[in-house]
């Protein structure tokens, strides 16, 4: 079942600006692991703020094509009705963090929408679970460090029930751990729920461990896609994007060119050096 | 910074409204008196207030820092205050004269902005933000934008003095003097740390709005987590509030507690 | 003859409030070397490096910068010696044009129109942002930016440069542009001192690295040496590039020095494997 259809999307932010997207056509199932990457100023971000309907409820600008969620065009449902189905996440920790403490946090949108205080505790609870920061119930927001406060953020979408979240450079600010953290959280998501996510971020290690499917844009445009192993092993092309590719992909494809399954974590790589040697 | 301090008390107990009538009613007895002993009777039942919920020792740290401001007030009111009978003179030949209702004034004075100050201290000490804003607009039917407004402020004053700290160490590294005494070398560093900031906070403040237009905010449908119902015992401690407030105005139109 | 040392760090400790944020650091940073400080957040880093420019003055040791002890001088005097390139360039940008920009520093220097002229011009070559003189600070993408904060700081013409994560936030070109830069400064003979997470960039570029851990150093000695000590790494936290993991793992009597860049895995393996490569 398809979450998403993208058809012909262009978009510009204004009749004397450049396009920033320049026709994208693209289904998303239910279910994938999305990885978005590719140079800065490519038209990820302006893509998933198509996607959270950011565009056009809350940015304006001239856009052609359409996009579908669940077979309705999101320029016709309200932004409240978005905020049921996808679930987002920004770059910076701090603005996106609207309350003093955790548990407020997350009972933010929840009473937003109106729920009831018993079915209000249940949900925060499962999505303080799910992103593994239970016993920072009670935390104050403002303690927390970048890597906590970006999973709380996670929390605060997921308490909507959302299918989808989409998140849009959530580790740019976060060190190696708080990294690490984020993207297990959206793997166990995304494994045992069977949630759809759909991630745009430059730290390509991490897509090529965990997306199903990785989309690189170029110039509004997306210039390649496909299964990690797959696309990491058109090394000419992403060099010439300027795509950071994994360092054990790298190696693998200089000493053969054509390698039937491109290795691309340490333990693959370790594997296939050994069969060669 | 004046936090919420968690302690498991029957002050942090009570209502925000009932705490809130208190502060208010701690305010009104506090203006229509200025004798001392009356003052400080009132004073003392906002210590005893403090002692209940568990916070004395910090509140008594507060107080030592109104102590400053409260000499500061004195020291106005024997400057500004010459009427009455003259105990002694600051200067030689006569000048600058002290009278007994100076110091008295004086002194009533800064009893009285550290009661009002220190019963709001209390109350903001002993009451969770959360359930103020649930009792703002709840209860007392206050607009949920004005309140939410207000809260959000409160949550990024830390971000944003964190940022200011940031743009007047970038531009110091710089070489230039952020610190300089000259109102010129004073104006320029303002506009330095100035426009960042600006550019700074209007980004914070679009990416504050589009987290909260993804999470429902405005959906005219609201609903509130924790709805601290008003007990029996925050009714009764309401009535006594006003009873008090009820017993003073009268106590003070009889003329007593006045200079 | 070894180089003469441009700081000099003697039992710094530093505390914010309550916590100790460094315990007792001891480090000299010679003339032209090329340092990585790495660690956890919260390890100190920052902290120490604040101290280089006088930013941070030590609640108890000496920070000696240029021959001068920095608790005696002022944040403006040590900019001279020391720039300060920080993790976000925004925090420093407020001019209408990257020209002006660059020129503010120099300007507190005192010198005279044509040398600040000339030495804008030259720093905005360096980075590579020449055509983009005129343009409006804020209309540049984020690598960019942080390329104006690192001319405005070469423009000075400071002996060490301290970079505090200079490629955050930035995609893959920006980030090798930014990187290579700061290499070719260093082959001119500026001293050079980053911070990063990045340990892939630690490897191909740092000759030293600094761990550090809960304020205090927890290694100190060539990229090299670091690298092959995977205990002292784990004990900050931190972990070594996937390309030098995968050199460790490998037990081969030929593979003896630890694989710091892909190039040097390449070299080394390519013989190994010989011509034909089996799948």
């Amino acid at each position: 079942m398809n979450v998403y259809e993208i058809e012909n999307l262009s978009f510009r932010y204004g009749p004397s600006k450049a396009g920033v997207l320049a026709g994208i056509d693209l289904s998303i199932e239910k279910g994938e692991f999305i990885g978005i990457t590719g140079p800065t100023g490519a038209g990820k971000s302006t893509f998933l703020k198509c996607l959270n309907g950011i565009i056009p409820h809350f940015q304006g600008g001239i856009l052609e094509g359409n996009v579908l969620l669940n077979h309705n065009s999101i320029m016709e449902k309200r932004m409240i009705d978005i905020a049921h189905c996808v679930g987002s996440v920004f770059d910076d920790p701090e603005s996106q963090i609207v309350s003093l403490d955790v548990e407020q946090e997350l009972v933010f949108a929840l009473e937003n929408i109106g729920l009831d205080q018993q079915t209000m505790e249940e949900r925060v609870t499962e999505a303080l679970q799910m992103t593994g920061i239970s016993h920072l119930r009670h935390s104050k927001t403002a303690a927390l460090s970048g890597g906590q406060k970006q999973r709380v953020a996670i929390a605060a979408s997921l308490a909507l029930k959302p299918q989808v979240l989409v998140l849009d450079e959530p580790t740019s600010e976060l060190d190696p751990s708080g990294t690490k953290a984020v993207f297990e959280v959206l793997n166990q998501l995304n494994r045992e729920l069977g949630m759809t996510i759909i991630v745009a971020t430059q730290k390509t290690d991490f897509l090529a461990r965990y997306a199903s499917r990785i989309l690189i844009f170029n110039q509004g445009k997306i210039v390649l896609e496909g299964k990690p192993q797959a696309v990491f092993a058109q090394q000419e092309m992403l060099k010439c994007l300027g795509v950071r590719v994994p360092q054990v992909a790298e190696l693998a494809y200089r000493l053969q060119k054509n390698v039937r399954e491109i290795p691309l974590t340490v333990a693959e790589g370790l594997n296939y050096i050994q069969r060669c040697l | 910074m004046i936090e919420y301090m968690p302690r498991e008390s029957p002050i942090h107990r009570l209502n925000p409204l009932a705490k809130m009538t208190w502060a208010f009613a701690v305010m009104i007895l506090a203006l229509i008196f200025n004798q001392i002993d009356y003052l400080l009777v009132i004073l003392g039942t906002v210590l005893i207030v403090a002692v209940l919920a568990g916070i004395y020792r910090e509140m008594l740290g507060v107080l030592k820092g109104l102590l400053m401001f409260a000499v500061f007030l004195v020291v106005l009111q024997v400057l500004f205050y010459r009427q009455g009978t003259v105990l002694f003179f600051l200067l030689p030949l006569d000048y600058l004269p002290v009278t007994r209702e100076a110091l008295l004034l004086g002194v009533a004075m800064s009893l009285r902005m550290m009661t009002v100050l220190l019963s709001f201290v209390v109350f903001l000490a002993t009451t969770q933000f959360k359930d103020m804003v649930v009792a703002l607009t709840d209860k007392l039917k206050l607009p949920y934008d004005y309140v939410f407004m207000f809260m959000t402020a409160l949550r990024f004053v830390p971000v944003f003095l964190n940022e200011i700290v940031k743009v007047r160490e970038a531009q110091a590294a710089r070489g230039c003097q952020v610190d300089g005494h000259h109102p010129i070398v004073k104006v320029k560093a303002y506009t330095q740390v100035a426009v960042p900031l600006v550019l700074i906070s209007l980004r914070k403040a679009e990416g504050l709005a589009i987290a909260m237009e993804t999470r429902g905010y405005g959906s005219n449908q609201r609903t509130y987590f924790k709805e601290q119902p008003i007990t029996r015992i925050d009714r009764v401690v309401m009535m006594a509030i006003g009873l008090f407030v009820v017993a003073g105005v009268i106590i003070r139109l009889q003329g007593f507690g006045m200079i | 003859m070894k180089a003469h040392s441009v700081i000099k760090v003697e039992d710094l400790v530093y505390s914010y409030g309550d916590h100790r944020v460094l315990k007792n650091v001891n480090l000299t940073v010679h003339a032209g070397e090329f340092v990585a400080i790495i660690g956890e957040n919260g390890a100190g880093k920052s902290t120490l490096t604040r101290h280089f420019n006088g930013l941070l003055k030590p609640l108890s040791g000496r920070v000696v910068v240029g021959g001068e002890e920095t608790k005696h001088c002022k944040v403006s005097q040590l900019a001279r010696h020391v720039g300060y390139v920080f993790q976000n360039p925004d925090h420093q940008l407020f001019h209408n044009t990257v020209e002006k920009e660059v020129a503010f520093g120099v300007k507190n220097l005192g010198l005279s129109t044509q040398t600040i002229q000339d030495r804008v011009a030259e720093a905005l070559q360096a980075v590579g942002l020449d055509e983009y003189r005129d343009s409006y600070p804020y209309d540049l993408s984020k690598g960019q930016r942080q390329r104006v904060a690192l001319a405005a700081v070469l423009a000075m013409r400071p002996e060490v440069i301290v970079l505090d994560e200079p490629t955050t936030g930035q995609d893959y070109r920006e980030m090798m542009q930014i990187m290579e830069m700061i290499q070719v400064l260093n082959q001119k003979g500026h001293t050079i001192i980053f911070i990063t997470h990045d340990m892939a960039l630690v490897a191909e570029f740092a000759k030293r690295v600094i761990v550090l851990c809960e304020g205090k150093i927890l290694q100190d000695d060539s990229v090299e040496a670091v690298f092959t000590c995977p205990d002292f790494l784990k004990q900050s936290f931190l972990e070594l590039p996937s390309i030098t993991q995968l050199g460790n793992g490998l037990s081969h009597p030929e593979i003896s020095a630890p694989f710091l860049t892909v190039d040097e895995a390449y070299n080394t393996l390519k013989p190994l494997l010989g011509g034909e490569a089996i799948d």
